[in-house]
Parts: C-alpha cells; sequence; structure tokens
C-alpha cells in the first residue's frame, strides 16, 4: 500500500502525493510540535517538510526511506529554525503540547516532563524527540543529525540526567544502549 | 527506575495528530507555488527582453549609420582642401614660368648697347 502510493506520487499522481502526506502527517507535525511547542509554527514547518518531499520525490527509494527521510528533514528544519529564531513565544502548556487528557501514564508527571524537554538545546531536544518519541537507536540518530554516535549517546546521558535531577528521580541508572 | 522514566519519557512525547484539514492546506500551497509564478515569471520578462533587444537595434543602426555619414564627410573635405592645395601650387608653378620666360624674352629680342658695338 505505502509502496503503490510512492510509486504513484513519484508518476505525479495528485491524489497518491495527498495519501502520502495523510499517511506521514502525524509523524513529521508530531517532530515538529516537540521541537518548536507553537502549534502554528509546528503546522507551517510540517506543511514545508511535505513541500519538499514533493520537490525531492525522485530521491526516496522506499516507504521505510520516506520515513527516515521526513523524520530526518523534519529534525534538522526545526533545529534550524530555533537556531535562527530563537524559542517560539510560549503558548498555554497544555494547548501548544497536548495529550494530557489523552495521557495513558501520570499527566502531571508527563506535563512537566515536556516542560523541561524546552530547557534543552535544539540539538540535544532533536536527539531526545527521536529517541524517545520515533523509537530511532543512536547509530539512526547520528545519521539523521549528522553527527557522531558518541555525540548522541552524550547528549542522551546528558539530557536524561538533567531530566531526572529536575524532577527529582534518582539519578544513578542508564539506559544500556548509551552506556559507555 | 530506569524503565519507568523512560517509558514516561515516551509517554509524554506521544506522536499527535495535526489539525483537522492539514492535508488539504499542503495540497493548496502546493498548487498556489506551482500555479502562481507561471506568467509574471516567464512571460514578462520575455517582452521586456524583446523590447529591449528592438529599441537596441534600431540604436545600433542608427549609430552605424552616422558614422559612415561623418566618415564620408571627412573624405570630402579633405579631398577638397587637397585640391584646392594642388591647384594653387599649379599655379604658382605657372606664374613663376612665366616670368622666367619674360626675362628670356627681353634678353633676347634687347637691342645692342654701344660698349657691344665697339669690341
Amino acid at each position: 500500500m505505502a509502496d503503490e502510493l510512492l510509486v504513484k506520487a513519484r508518476a505525479g499522481d495528485r491524489a497518491a502525493f495527498a495519501g502520502l502526506v495523510r499517511v506521514h502527517q502525524r509523524l513529521v507535525y508530531s517532530v515538529a510540535l516537540r521541537m518548536l511547542a507553537q502549534r502554528e509554527a509546528a503546522e507551517d514547518l510540517a506543511q514545508e517538510v511535505f513541500l519538499q518531499l514533493h520537490r525531492s520525490l525522485e530521491t526516496i527509494e522506499s516507504p521505510s526511506h520516506l520515513i527516515f527521510w521526513l523524520q530526518k528533514v523534519t529534525a534538522n528544519r526545526s533545529i534550524d529554525r530555533l537556531r535562527r529564531e530563537g524559542s517560539f513565544e510560549a503558548a498555554p502548556l497544555e494547548e501548544a503540547i497536548g495529550l494530557a487528557a489523552t495521557s495513558e501514564g501520570d499527566p502531571l508527571f508527563e506535563r512537566e516532563l515536556r516542560r523541561q524537554l524546552l530547557e534543552l538545546n535544539p540539538a540535544a531536544r532533536a536527539v531526545m524527540v527521536l529517541r524517545y518519541q520515533e523509537d530511532l537507536d543512536p547509530s539512526d540518530i547520528a545519521l539523521a543529525l549528522d553527527m557522531s554516535i558518541n555525540t548522541v549517546k552524550s547528549h542522551l546521558k546528558r539530557s536524561l540526567a538533567m531530566l531526572r535531577q529536575n524532577l527529582g528521580a534518582p539519578l544513578d541508572g542508564c539506559p544500556e544502549e548509551i552506556a559507555g | 527506575m530506569t524503565e519507568e522514566f523512560e517509558r514516561g519519557l515516551r509517554g509524554a512525547l506521544r506522536p499527535v495528530d495535526p489539525p483537522s484539514g492539514f492535508a488539504d492546506r499542503v495540497l493548496e500551497r502546493l498548487d498556489r507555488q506551482s500555479v502562481v509564478p507561471v506568467e509574471p515569471r516567464v512571460w514578462r520578462p520575455r517582452v521586456r527582453a524583446l523590447q529591449r533587444h528592438w529599441y537596441s537595434g534600431v540604436a545600433l543602426a542608427a549609430s552605424v549609420v552616422l558614422a559612415v555619414v561623418a566618415v564620408n564627410q571627412l573624405q570630402d573635405e579633405r579631398s577638397e582642401r587637397e585640391g584646392l592645395e594642388a591647384r594653387r601650387q599649379l599655379i604658382e608653378a605657372l606664374r613663376v614660368t612665366s616670368e622666367k620666360l619674360d626675362l628670356a624674352y627681353e634678353a633676347v629680342n634687347r637691342p645692342p648697347s654701344t660698349d657691344d658695338a665697339g669690341v
């Protein structure tokens, strides 16, 4: 299905491209929203990512390549925009970040986690979003953000320590994949 | 404890849907990008370019004609000056020759003097 959409979109089929947008809009918008923390800015950036995708369809080789391409372009565009324009004016937290009502965990804890994530610098925030939202391995994050794998692990370690400290969680312990 | 914290992170970063109509807005923006620039960016510059080339051609042709006329005028003036100078020199030469002929004629036709007769 995804492969068929991609083939047709590459051939210039407008409906197929619309289908690709609908399939992947959640991924792109979520990454942009977690990075920028502002609904309008996130939608604007997500639209730009899909416009760039339309121009780059010839270079997309497969559905899995498309997903990685979207994660990579969205994260890098978000970092660029944050570096260029600084942090966006914070909207009321639950309006901008959303999801508290549908959360399965502790809504207050998760809200505070999201607020603390916004304290990280753009690159460290992108590493955390790609790791814990998109579930990418450190090696894939390194590829997406054009960093060394050690830099990715270092970002993860420092960001987790900072979050634990600020949230009053125990400091010991570290996920196996970033240890060492 | 670490796993619990990471589970909390994943929960906090659960993906969210964009506002409804997102895909339609992407397509509208795509249409605007592909339609709007066509008319002004393709045709107007070409018309202006043609007008500019047309005026340039006329200006170039007029310049060439003026240059040819000016060069001919200069050549005519120079030829006329050279002709007048040659005429003046010829008249001067004829005048000198005439004076010398007069002197020779007088010398030939002068009557012999008394000094000459006594010799």
